[in-house]
């Protein structure tokens, strides 16, 4: 009887072990790929990896050291906070625009209620793609370009981005709606207009206004920086210190800038909430 | 058509209550307008200076300009286009070794203190996503000088709000049971850590992770604005020198690695999970 | 020597909340296999919780193999828990985990993190794994993932597993409660006969009194953190379990 245990027991071990052949050279594989290619990436960037890890640490002491006293005055004068008001203002209007744009372009790019899907589809998909792939940084810096620093490029970059963030979001919205009063409507002889007015806007509306209070809270956080590259806010005034070398107003400007958008997702996230309770 | 007494009362009820609600609907709506009106006013109406600009044809001629592709740029954009890829890939890895310690403190049931660490945490958090990488870029440029370091750094540290948010959500949504089955075999923290929390929320982790990296292909792309190198280094010199064409080949790089991005993101995602 | 000696146990979960358990006394044998019943909210899990500490007592003491159980610290305790098997009422596996890999983290208690983190484990230990899933009747299964199997072999897992702890004493917390009737007899069949080959004592908490009365040879009834009933399951008789259950409506 024992004997018998003992042979099982032998020809188990030989018969279990974790590692399958091929299952596990993939996944080694993939792991050890992905290690060799960040080690070649800190190579061909010239990153010292010892200097990158203790970064954190040294940024105690270089903010200590450079920017430590800010000087609050200097974002307490009225010059500055109409600046802050025109970021706001930019935002807002950012915010509308790309959400009020977004809306069609979003049903374009939805592929349950598309108009059609072989030309709609594709337009709609590539809008809100390339809007969101260009980072608003650079839309600002095209619009600056063709419509000369101030807030106009500010506003525009803003909107395409706007149309990139919330068109995605409200399409991938649309995309699990539920498509019983679709089929109904379209059984009823509606036109694909008609469907999404009457189908599909009802069940998105609450959702849609979420995603539209997020986007502002979003695009606030966008447009305290479309002034770095000449898009008017609060941006510029970073900019304009930072090539002085006027370190502790730097500092003062970045502290307003986490105050406002701390504020700004703080209003956002209790807009959201009432909009959810009340409808 | 006369209607029966009892059917007239409820109808009148009806309609007061859509007038009540269009009004509402009415003012709603009047509300935002007059408040883009306002914005609209502040913004560009007093701001913008239509002549310089010059006009309807002016805007016309400035977006023509960019209707040209510099296709003899195309050798120059592979070194940057690796450069951007490489620096959105080590930011991301970099910014996931941050968020780990601020997703464990930042998680209720696991942080070490409800009172202080767990506040801090959830601050950190905040803070990560609350800074704009180009406000980040500039103060790692102040802490470490010029070059692809202070991108990298950026990146990780603006990642780490989203995945450590997502992180701590997950801690603190397992399922207690294997936790108290490692503990009762006599596991020590560390072993009811790996064995009992880590398989339960590792799907969901990764998976962020990788929608991450795919957003922070985006965000290089625009660290060489502050000296870090990749397409964004090379967009802003042609920019610099009027090469609009190169401008738009630039612009045509960047997007398609976000669509590769996007796609490896995609199949990678249904992988893990 | 008893296995296990409890006296005057008292639990209460909050300073101000009432207390669970209202002094209990009992000892477990080592040829014991020991089913405590009783209706529910009587304490039953509180209880077997409380012999491992993974419920903290607030009274009397528990005395495991001649060690003071309250009064261990951080290391004796895990010490003290890889000798205590446990078994769960929804089997508390590691679902994404293998079979193989469940059963292996029975050993847990006696491997060192760094080789946990590699979850390399000795030769010896899985020859045992195997064996024992094959004894439970897993031997094919041994790759599968956790949430891939059914109920009654999700606990013979879990037995495997609390079996590699090769436990001085085995804690069953409602074993079949999650299980269908005809599966549940045989779980209690197969921890049953492991637990007497192998000359482990045995705690169970069990829900259903056919089944106690059937593979247990000690009862111990409570109510309302009582115990109310303390002997063989011969001498159980219909009006002792009409006064454990006395305040159970249904």
């Amino acid at each position: 009887m024992t004997e018998q245990k003992n042979m099982s027991m032998q020809k188990h071990k030989l018969k279990w072990s974790r590692y399958s052949f091929p299952e596990s050279l993939w996944s080694f594989g993939t792991v050890l790929a992905i290690l060799v290619f960040l080690g070649y990436s800190l190579h061909f960037l010239n990153i010292d990896v010892l200097v990158m890890l203790t970064a954190l640490g040294k940024l105690g002491g270089v903010i200590a050291d450079r920017f430590y006293p800010p000087e609050i005055s200097y974002v307490t004068n009225p010059g500055y906070l109409s600046s802050i008001l025109d970021t706001l203002q930019m935002s807002f209007l950012g915010g509308i625009l790309g959400v009020i744009l977004a809306i069609p372009l979003a049903w374009f790019s939805a592929w349950n209620v598309t108009p059609h899907r072989m030309i709609f589809f594709p337009f709609g998909r590539l809008c809100v793609i390339s809007s969101r792939a260009i980072h608003e940084t650079i839309w600002t810096i095209l619009f600056v370009s063709i419509l000369g620093f101030g807030m106009l490029a500010g506003v525009s970059a803003l909107t395409m981005f706007c149309i990139g963030f919330a068109g995605k979001l409200f399409s991938d919205e649309i995309e699990a709606v539920d498509i019983g009063p679709v089929e109904a409507t379209r059984a009823a002889g509606a036109n694909s207009f008609q469907v999404f007015i009457y189908a599909v806007m009802p069940q998105v509306r609450v959702a849609f206004t979420g995603i539209a209070i997020y986007t502002w809270d979003v695009a606030f956080r966008a447009a305290t920086v479309v002034g770095f590259f000449g898009g008017g806010g609060m941006g510029w005034y970073l900019k304009r210190n930072v090539q002085q070398l006027e370190n502790l107003r730097v500092g003062a400007i970045i502290l307003s800038i986490i105050a406002m958008v701390l504020a700004a997702e703080f209003i956002s996230s209790w807009l959201r909430e009432t909009v959810n309770r009340s409808k | 058509m006369a209607i029966s007494g009892n059917y007239s009362n409820s109808l009148a009820q009806q309609i007061e209550l859509r007038r009540h609600r269009q009004l509402k609907l009415v003012i709603i709506w009047g509300g935002v307008l007059l408040f883009s009106a306002w914005c609209l006013n502040g913004t560009i109406i007093e701001d913008t200076d239509w002549s310089r600009i010059g006009g309807r044809n002016g805007v016309f001629a400035s977006i023509s300009r960019y209707l040209t592709i510099d296709l003899s740029l195309f050798s120059e954009l592979i070194v940057p286009t690796i450069e951007t890829f490489m620096m959105a890939t080590v930011g991301t890895v970099l910014g996931c070794f941050f968020s780990l310690p601020v997703a464990w403190l930042g998680a209720a049931n696991v942080t070490p203190s409800k009172t202080v660490l767990y506040p801090l945490g959830r601050f950190l958090m905040v803070i990560s996503r609350s800074v704009h990488e180009i406000v980040w870029a500039l103060i790692f440029v102040s802490a470490v000088g010029l070059g692809a370091l202070p991108g990298v750094l950026a990146i990780a540290m603006r990642s780490v709000g989203f995945i450590s948010k997502i992180t701590a959500e997950a801690i603190e949504n397992i399922d207690s049971k294997p936790v108290e089955a490692i503990r009762a075999t006599g596991g020590s923290d560390f072993q009811v850590l790996y064995y009992g929390i880590l398989p339960q929320i590792y799907p969901v982790v990764l998976a962020t992770v990788i929608f991450e990296w795919d957003i922070n292909i985006r965000r290089s792309a625009v660290m060489g604005l502050v000296g870090a190198g990749g397409l964004g280094l090379l967009f802003f010199r042609q920019m610099n020198s009027f090469n609009y064409g190169g401008v738009s080949m630039v612009i045509l790089a960047i997007l398609l690695l976000i669509i590769l991005g996007e796609i490896i993101s995609h199949y990678l995602r249904k992988a893990v999970i | 020597m008893s296995v296990l000696s409890v006296r005057n146990l008292r639990v209460r979960y909050t300073a101000k909340g009432p207390e669970i358990l209202k002094g209990i006394d009992f000892d477990v044998e080592s040829d014991d296999f020991l089913a405590i019943i009783g209706p529910s909210g009587a304490g039953k899990s509180t209880l077997i919780r409380c012999i491992n500490r993974l419920v903290e007592p607030t009274g009397g003491n528990i005395t495991l193999l001649d060690q003071e159980v309250c009064s261990l610290n951080t290391r004796q305790l895990r010490k003290l828990r890889r000798n205590v098997g446990m078994i769960f009422q929804e089997f508390n596996l590691i679902n994404r985990m293998s079979v193989m890999d469940n059963v292996l983290s029975g050993r847990l208690g006696y491997t060192s993190n760094i080789r946990s983190l590699f979850r390399h484990f000795h030769k010896e230990d899985i020859a045992r794994a195997l064996d024992y899933l094959d004894r439970v009747g897993l031997g094919d299964q041994i790759d599968k993932r956790a949430d891939e199997l059914s109920g009654g072999q999700r606990q013979r897992v879990g037995i495997a597993r609390a079996l590699m702890q090769q436990p001085k004493l085995l804690l069953l917390d409602e074993p079949t409660s999650a299980l269908d009737p005809k599966i549940s007899r045989e779980v209690m069949a197969l921890i049953l006969s492991l637990a007497k080959e192998l000359g482990v004592p045995t705690l169970c908490n069990i829900h259903d009194v056919q089944l106690a009365k059937e593979f247990c040879n000690r009862i111990i009834g409570l109510q309302d953190g009582y115990k109310k009933f303390d002997g063989g399951t011969s001498t159980l008789s219909d009006n002792d379990l009409n006064d454990i259950y006395a305040m159970e409506v249904l």
